[in-house]
């Protein structure tokens, strides 16, 4: 076994930790927020489960897993849960209505793709998020190397294309976008934001740290699928590693008692606890 | 005569004068946040077609 294919386990087994230690808070606590960090965090643990999976061998129910959970709608349920700390509940129970449904409809789409999957370019010697999506070539543009390129009509023109699993315009990849910016937006912006109430209230630095940590390691694996897509494969696996220990261990930090924390905690209610 | 005590910090608040919390912390808050923006600018961009990926 490769580096690159015990990486991906590591990351399943620290966030499978993390995962049960946010829905034991949730059912101590009963806060909400636990348990969209722990629908989102059981995805992500799922997603990374699945990619380390396909990183063996081919299996379509597993790449299922990995493109609706560990692609498309982690981040959006984990930003969720921030966002029920940060404004008010009535607008949370709007967006959660809609984020279910979202979630539906893109399980929906991708039931509908799944018979539609290009299986044959598929391979164990590259990670999967280099190979799912088919893409089509600009005229005079090349193929990267090794690329298993077709010609087919598309949007009325006929195009050259790189094979990937899901077959060009497929509807589901319309939806990740959506979900990805809106948890980016509230995962790492509501970290950064009660980050700096705590710094500028002068109060919890424990939680302004942790803050930092969750914000630094939901980019890593921001970062590590742009490299991905730009080429620079090799390093996904290292980022979501990273991204796994960061996250988990801001929570557990976040977690820390304090002296007098409950005092503070009346006056400054927005946190990543 | 009374002794002054030094004063007390309560480890719930940012001890003050500290490097981590007066410098680093604050450079890091503003770092994620611009490449937070950055990267929900290019991920918009992509949603949109603006920017080919």
């Amino acid at each position: 076994m490769s580096i690159n294919q015990i990486l991906p386990f590591l990351s399943t087994a620290i966030m499978l930790g993390f995962t049960i230690y946010v829905f034991q808070r949730f059912f101590v606590r009963r806060n909400p927020a636990f348990l969209y960090w722990g629908i989102g965090l059981a995805m992500f643990c799922a997603g990374s489960f699945a990619e380390a999976y396909l990183s063996l061998a081919w299996n379509k129910s597993v790449f299922f897993i990995w493109y609706l959970f560990g692609a498309a709608l982690n981040a959006a349920w984990l930003g969720h849960g921030t966002l029920n700390l940060l404004v008010k509940k009535s607008w949370v129970h709007v967006v959660t209505v809609a984020l279910v449904a979202g979630s539906l409809f893109a399980t929906y789409l991708m039931l509908q793709a799944m018979p539609k999957l290009d299986t044959a370019v598929f391979t164990t010697d590259k990670p999967v998020s280099e190979q799912y999506g088919t893409k089509a070539l600009e005229a005079g543009q090349a193929a990267p190397a090794g690329a298993q390129t077709m010609t087919t009509t598309y949007r009325g023109r006929e195009v050259t294309a790189v094979r990937g699993l899901l077959p060009l315009g497929t509807p589901v990849r319309l939806t990740t976008p959506f979900f990805n910016i809106y948890g980016l937006f509230t995962l790492v912006g509501g970290a950064i934001w009660s980050a700096y109430l705590f710094w500028r209230k002068r109060v919890m630095p424990n939680r302004v740290i942790a803050n930092v940590l969750i914000a630094a390691g939901a980019l890593s694996i921001g970062f590590a699928s742009t490299l991905t897509r730009l080429g620079y494969g090799q390093y996904l696996y290292l980022g979501e590693l990273i991204s796994a220990i960061l996250m988990f261990v801001g929570f557990l930090y976040a977690a820390k008692p304090q002296t007098d924390e409950e005092l503070i905690q009346k006056r400054v209610p927005a946190s990543a606890d | 005569m009374i002794k002054q005590m030094p004063a007390k910090t309560s480890p719930s608040r940012i001890p003050p004068n500290s490097l981590l919390f007066e410098k680093i912390i604050p450079a890091l808050l503003i770092m994620l946040g611009l490449v937070t923006l950055g990267l929900i600018l290019f991920a918009a961009g992509v949603l949109l077609g603006i920017i080919q990926f």
